[in-house]
């Protein structure tokens, strides 16, 4: 019963912050039903028994990517007014005829591949396997047998802490007075 | 799993574990935590100001009750019964989100909290892990806060509130992870019981490198607060009072409320990892030593030890709770740019060689205490 409640309550979660995602025209809700979304997710990890995903469902996109959207979008001004001074739509991508045709088909593919993935997924036995952590064998796992894949990542992100650090430089020479 | 409120209840009072059961001990074991975390806020207000005026040598609160105890039960009825104001350009929908954000962040911090050895909700073996994660709610809500009020000062605030929120937890979790490294488990119960009573046995004293991971965990936790010398967010002097300038009555009491709980809370997660968490000298919260030495009855030994390690527990939050607000008194408020510089070109370094560090320390020594290689010779 208990993991039942779970998913469901994290069902309606993420499938309402999906659908707030997608009818919400103001942009910063839109973040906020991302964030109801994320959590669902991070809710069906736990029922699923994988803590350590759920948590860092919850570290990373609840609490890193929420704040750095509400940043980009506040700075970008996602503000209610949809055009701006010059009368000129900001955000058409968000419900423009043109943009509409053109994701059916993106859309359509995705729903087949989902279907696909549905379809083969096979039916689980009654019972979950008893609950262990699976704190220490992604531990292992990480750096043992995919510490390429590890060390790689972490060669993106330097990369990209150092091309923000090489954007965000003051020009030498251009000092303010 | 054994070692949660719900099942130390079921066992003492010998009944059969069952799903609504185990449900009902949690909800009311929750209520009870988080009604005596509102309490630890309520007077919480009352001991800052009583702290800062004997810093300042006045008098403090002193008008209601004796000695002003009850001024913070006055604050109380005087925020439910004021006026709820919402101002008309503000967003209404996250204007009223916010503060219900940022407390259900601090709350369900609440639920991995090492009260005792039984007294912790659940002792999640991504304890520490999920700690992190829901605090960092507390920064989504001081933003959306200072967002949707549509006040310049409350948007200086809350976007000073969530940069500095999400710079200092880099240095916060660094140094997090050389305590979970010590003990090797992210649950609390984990890093506790590695942990001795006393202070040569602490993760404090282990080695040096996680002694300064103590300290620089301090000083994130309290940027992380927005407590002083970090309070810019709420800077009065320059902010009027920050991201909660336009909130009024019981919202603004949920932001007060929320920050008040989160000092204590990050308070007990410094106890829990560094200083020994909810162990007691002398092996007095052991149920068994208890029964031998007392000749009680082995629930009320029990009973009587859990007691011991709450009291162990608070009274240490508090000391630090009490260093907390010493701290805001005393020193004075820094820039923006000040506090961007420590954290990034002082206490992320650092973290990262305290990490190494107690890595290091560990292939070297393995476990061993500083104070066990000076005079014992091992042993722990």
């Amino acid at each position: 019963m208990f993991e039942t409640t779970l998913f469901t309550l994290s069902g309606l979660f993420t499938l309402g912050g999906a659908l707030g995602v997608c009818l919400c025209r103001n942009l910063m809700h839109t973040c906020l039903y991302l964030l109801a979304s994320f959590m669902g997710v991070a809710g069906l990890y736990a029922g699923l028994g994988a803590d350590f995903l759920a948590a860092a469902q919850l570290v990373i996109y609840a609490g890193g990517v929420v704040i750095l959207m509400l940043f980009a979008v506040m700075l970008t001004g996602g503000s209610e007014d949809r055009s701006n001074r010059m009368g000129l739509e900001k955000i058409p991508s968000m419900g423009n005829k043109k943009t509409l045709l053109l994701s059916l088909l993106p859309a359509l593919l995705a729903l087949a591949l989902v279907v696909k993935l549905v379809l083969s997924v096979n039916i689980a036995p009654e019972k979950l396997p008893p609950f262990e952590s699976t704190v220490d064998k992604i531990g292992i796992l990480l750096l043992s047998d995919h510490v390429l894949v590890f060390e790689i990542s972490s060669i993106l992100l330097l990369a990209v802490l150092v091309g923000a650090c090489v954007i965000a430089r003051p020009i030498r020479g251009k000092k303010h007075e | 799993m054994n070692t949660t409120v719900a099942s130390y209840v079921q066992e003492t009072l010998g009944l059969t574990p069952s799903l609504p059961l185990t449900l009902g001990i949690f909800l009311v074991a929750c209520g009870a935590l988080v009604g005596l975390m509102s309490l630890v806020g309520g007077p919480g207000t009352y001991a800052e100001r009583k702290i800062s005026a004997d810093i300042q040598m006045r008098q403090g609160p002193n008008r209601v009750g004796p000695y002003g105890i009850l001024q913070f039960v006055a604050d109380g009825i005087k925020m439910i019964t004021k006026e709820d104001i919402i101002p008309v350009k503000a967003d209404r929908f996250l204007f009223t989100l916010a503060p219900f954000l940022a407390l259900f962040g601090v709350l369900a911090s609440l639920a991995v909290l090492p009260f005792s050895s039984f007294f912790t909700l659940t002792d999640l073996n991504v304890g520490v892990f999920y700690l992190i994660g829901v605090s960092s709610l507390v920064g989504v809500a001081v933003f959306l806060g200072g967002y949707a009020s549509n006040s310049k000062w409350s948007m200086l605030g809350g976007m000073r509130g969530a940069s500095q929120i999400i710079s200092y937890e880099v240095p916060a979790t660094l140094s997090i992870l050389s305590a979970v490294l010590l003990a090797g488990g992210l649950s609390f119960g984990t890093i506790v019981k590695a942990q001795g009573a006393l202070p040569p046995h602490w993760f404090l004293f282990h080695n040096p490198f996680s002694f300064l991971a103590f300290f620089v965990l301090f000083i994130s936790s309290l940027a992380e607060t927005n407590r002083a010398p970090f309070d810019l967010p709420e800077a009065e002097s320059e902010l009027v009072s920050g991201y909660h300038t336009e909130y009024s009555g019981m919202r603004f009491a949920f932001f007060a409320l929320a920050e008040y709980i989160e000092v204590f809370v990050v308070s007990a997660v410094s106890v829990a990892l560094f200083l020994g968490g909810h162990q007691v000298p002398l092996g007095l919260g052991n149920p068994d030593f208890l029964t031998g030495i007392l000749g009680l009855s082995p629930t009320m030994a029990i009973l009587l030890g859990q007691c011991l390690e709450v009291s162990v527990f608070f009274i240490k939050t508090l000391l630090l709770y009490y260093v907390v607000i010493w701290i805001r008194w005393t020193l004075p408020r820094l820039r923006v740019d000040q506090l961007m510089s420590i954290c990034w070109k002082y206490l992320t370094p650092l973290a990262l060689v305290n990490l190494v560090g107690t890595a290091l320390w560990m292939i070297l020594f393995g476990e061993k205490f500083l104070w066990d290689l000076f005079f014992s010779g091992g042993g722990h």
